[in-house]
């Protein structure tokens, strides 16, 4: 009897998939020839018989190839990304911003966070939001659910709950400086540090919130699932 | 209206189909469909796994692996929910199919 597994991958050399996909495929594939082989030589079949028999099954491998490349990748790039990835990031994004605005319109007054001189703040100023930081780790939470019933990892998870941040560490980290290099104006006002503050109040808290969020939910799922494997086993 | 993909559609709804009497492999399941449709039906693995794959994708199957009582290491593929709710259009499609040419016949014949 042939070693199935060294055949399958001597015939699916090409295939690109990552390697611990790669193994699965060919593991899989491989214990159907096996299996298909050692029914024929139960029925009777010799075993140059049932191994040609066997063989027949794929006329081509590199169809075969083609056809698992295609069904294993290029829908999954175009639905579990979305499912795992830009779903809940979008959806995340669009929550926190819908909810900043509520608060901007309908909450109370932000928290100023300065130093002053007498009636007058001195820069930097910190604007921020407090019931919108509160709030923040549930919209952390729906995202990390949605990202997690798709079946994302734990990397891809993290990325799309703080996703809504993005927006503002680009424009800290590059839209400011830049226009505070070409604009003059801007650029005798803008101070190094209320570039930190704007990090900290912009990005830094509510990421932590968003993450606080995800964390608790993903901590939550896990035991869930734990529960269920430990009950059906 | 009877689906354009209804050639797949009859593929995806044979795999469905054994999968609703409980979990099974890719060769058991492509044993039962020939068994069950008394050879009509036959899937190699060429056929049948990139099928698989395809249905995984979409989440109507999952796929798991498991051990034998031999030792053996086995993917077993069983129902999602969103592959119970996929069967019950694709059979009412294969139905319908069944229902039109059924009548053509009837009609070239008469």
């Amino acid at each position: 009897m042939p070693d199935w597994e060294a055949l399958v991958e001597k015939h699916l050399a090409d295939l690109s998939l990552d390697p611990a996909e790669r193994a699965e495929v060919i593991a899989e594939l491989a214990a159907h020839l096996e299996e298909s082989c050692e029914e024929l030589r139960r029925r009777g079949t010799t075993e140059e018989e049932a191994v040609r028999r066997t063989l027949s099954q794929v006329e081509d491998w590199q169809d075969l190839r083609r056809r698992i490349q295609t069904s294993r990748t290029k829908e999954n790039i175009m639905t579990s990304r979305v499912r795992q990835f830009w779903f809940p990031s979008l959806l995340t994004l669009l929550l926190s911003m819908g909810l900043l605005m509520l608060i901007q319109f309908f909450g109370p007054n932000p928290w100023i966070a300065a130093r002053r001189s007498g009636w007058s703040l001195i820069a930097p100023v910190a604007v921020i939001y407090l019931p919108w930081l509160f709030l923040l780790p549930l919209i952390g939470a729906v995202g990390a659910y949605l990202s997690n019933r798709a079946g994302g990892s734990q990397r891809i998870m993290f990325s799309s709950i703080v996703f809504p941040v993005l927006p503002y560490l680009v424009f800290f980290l590059l839209a400011l400086p830049v226009t505070a290099l070409f604009n003059e104006s801007l650029g005798h006002n803008i101070m190094f540090l209320a570039l930190f503050v704007g990090l900290l109040a912009w990005v830094v808290a509510p990421g932590a919130a968003l993450l606080t969020g995800g964390v608790l939910a993903r901590t939550f799922l896990s035991r869930r699932s734990d529960a269920r494997r430990i009950v059906s086993s | 209206m009877i689906g354009s993909g209804i050639k797949r559609g009859t593929a995806e709804l044979a795999i469905l189909s054994v999968l609703e009497e409980g979990p099974l492999h890719g060769y058991e399941m492509a044993r039962r469909i020939e068994e069950q449709t008394k050879g009509a039906l036959r899937f190699t693995l060429a056929a049948l796994y990139p099928m698989l794959y395809r249905m995984e994708q979409r989440g109507w199957i999952r796929g798991t692996w498991e051990t034998g009582p031999s030792g053996r290491r086995k993917r077993c593929y069983r129902l999602t929910p969103a592959g119970k709710k996929k069967l019950s259009p694709l059979r009412k499609e294969w139905a319908e199919l069944f229902g039109a040419l059924k009548r053509l016949t009837k009609v070239l014949h008469a």
